[in-house]
């Protein structure tokens, strides 16, 4: 009575829960997002050179004019913002390289990384409103890092509640370790990604058509 | 008292089973009410695409009329048709970079048209509707300025020149046009015609003039060309664009 689809549900979840998708897709999207903070940190760096490099008001990207780029808001430390994701990326894709390895790590590492992480998750969150709906425009690279860096941090937290790194209280640690064991997590970062997609297509529709 | 105990884990057994389908059921619960939501989110995002795609070519809708100085290309044509030096400037008013371009080159260009050395033909385009948070202030300027230039052309530079002047900053509300219509005054454009903005005449020509540049390879505001030539020097310092100017009003003075 086992028909071929029957087996696929159970292997794709045995699948999403082996270290190896875990840390692995974690690894993908550290990387994608370390090249997006890496295109940014050039430009802001030749933004800064001269800055009339090249610039001008590009008519089918939806970034206006580069204005992004050059507000307050992307040097909200001093610096530009894309270099805290090049000095914290590689720590992620060290993580996850090593867990990969084989490397297991203690709790209080993995709660810090929790932490971090999730400081730098609200800030991508509050750079992608202020250029959504404060400056007005949208820089793909800047998209890639916030999809990314939602990738990773959702990754980093099924890890950390299937192994119970986070010192939450017994009964809600069971709680959220019976939702990730049935999938709610996934069924949570879809809804998340798609709710950013329409976001993105409501406040920039028109423009990506022009 | 083995009964006792046999009914008890008995009991115990079936409660921890009873808890199981209930924890299953409300998983279940959630994971049908999520499915609708992706559902939900997923229609959502194909009717807004759909509205944007649909919503596009509404603004180009018919050619309208132009203004009485443009020229085929979709541009308003100053100073003397036989001067030795064409240079078309593509700009629109919520640039920054075009503000830049006109505070650096803006007064000399201007005196070039007024010496007959150049024949200026301004395209202002309507692309950055999109940065004024719904005001459409690139369009309403670019109505502005052609109504001046259909009705009292003499005005049209140093109308441009007052709008850059007073530039609002991208993505905010644009100037709004009672601004638009004070800064006209202060530039010489008389009454009537500043009263005649609101009437909006050639919105739909700056729409399709905008069509226009983008068909004829503009990527980017601003672009300056020299008698259809790209102009690839420094556009945000004085100097470069004049030099280009003279030297090309130059070399046709010595044929």
């Amino acid at each position: 009575m086992t028909s071929p689809v029957a087996g696929v549900l159970p292997r794709l979840h045995a699948l999403r829960h082996s270290n190896g998708w875990l840390y692995g897709t974690m690894l993908l999207s550290a990387c994608l997002s370390l090249t997006a903070s890496f295109v940014l940190s050039v430009d802001a760096l030749r933004l800064a050179a001269d800055p009339a490099a090249d610039l001008s008001c590009d008519i089918n990207s939806v970034v206006s004019c580069g204005t992004v780029g050059s507000s307050w808001q992307a040097h909200l430390f001093g610096f530009p913002n894309a270099f805290l994701g090049l000095m914290c990326e590689p720590v992620v894709i060290t993580i996850a390289a090593a867990a990969l390895g084989g490397a297991r790590f203690p709790r209080w590492f993995m709660f810090a990384a929790q932490v971090v992480y999730t400081l730098g998750l609200v800030f991508a969150y509050w750079l992608l409103s202020q250029s959504m709906y404060v400056i007005g425009a949208l820089c793909p690279w800047c998209l890639l890092v916030t999809v990314s860096t939602t990738l990773v941090w959702s990754t980093l937290t099924h890890v950390n509640i299937r192994d119970g790194n986070l010192f939450l209280p017994r009964r809600a640690q069971g709680a959220l370790r019976r939702a990730v064991a049935a999938d709610l997590d996934a069924l949570a970062v879809t809804i998340w990604l798609l709710a950013l997609a329409l976001l993105i297509v409501l406040r920039y529709g028109p423009a990506l058509f022009a | 008292m083995s009964t006792e105990v046999r009914s008890r884990s008995r009991e115990l057994r079936e409660a921890r089973a009873a808890a199981g389908r209930r924890r299953r059921r409300r998983i279940h619960l959630v994971a049908t009410g999520g499915g609708l939501i992706i559902a939900g989110l997923v229609v959502a995002i194909v009717i807004a695409l759909v509205n944007a795609a649909g919503s596009e070519p509404s603004p180009a809708a018919g050619p309208g009329p132009a203004p009485a100085i443009a020229t085929e290309g979709g541009a308003i044509a100053l100073g003397r048709a036989d001067a030795p030096v064409k240079l078309e400037v593509y700009l629109d008013y919520m640039c920054p970079f075009c503000g830049r371009f006109e505070t650096a080159n803006g007064a000399e260009v201007a005196r070039l048209v007024e010496a007959g050395t150049v024949r200026l033909e301004l395209h202002p385009l309507a692309f950055l509707d999109r940065a004024s948070s719904g005001t459409r202030y690139s369009t309403r300027a670019a109505n502005a300025v052609a109504t001046v230039a259909d009705r009292a052309p003499e005005k049209v530079l140093a109308f441009s020149a007052a709008l850059f002047a007073y530039q609002p900053e991208e993505g905010g509300k644009g100037l709004t046009d009672e601004r638009i219509s004070e800064l006209a005054r202060g530039a010489g454009v008389p009454a009537d015609v500043v009263s005649a903005f609101g009437q909006r005449t050639f919105e739909a020509w700056a729409a399709s003039a905008t069509q226009a540049a983008f068909a004829s390879g503009v990527t980017g505001t601003p672009t300056v060309r020299i008698d259809g030539k790209a102009f690839q020097g420094d556009l945000y310092t004085a100097g470069p664009l004049t030099e280009a100017l003279t030297a090309a009003a130059g070399a046709k003075g010595a044929k």
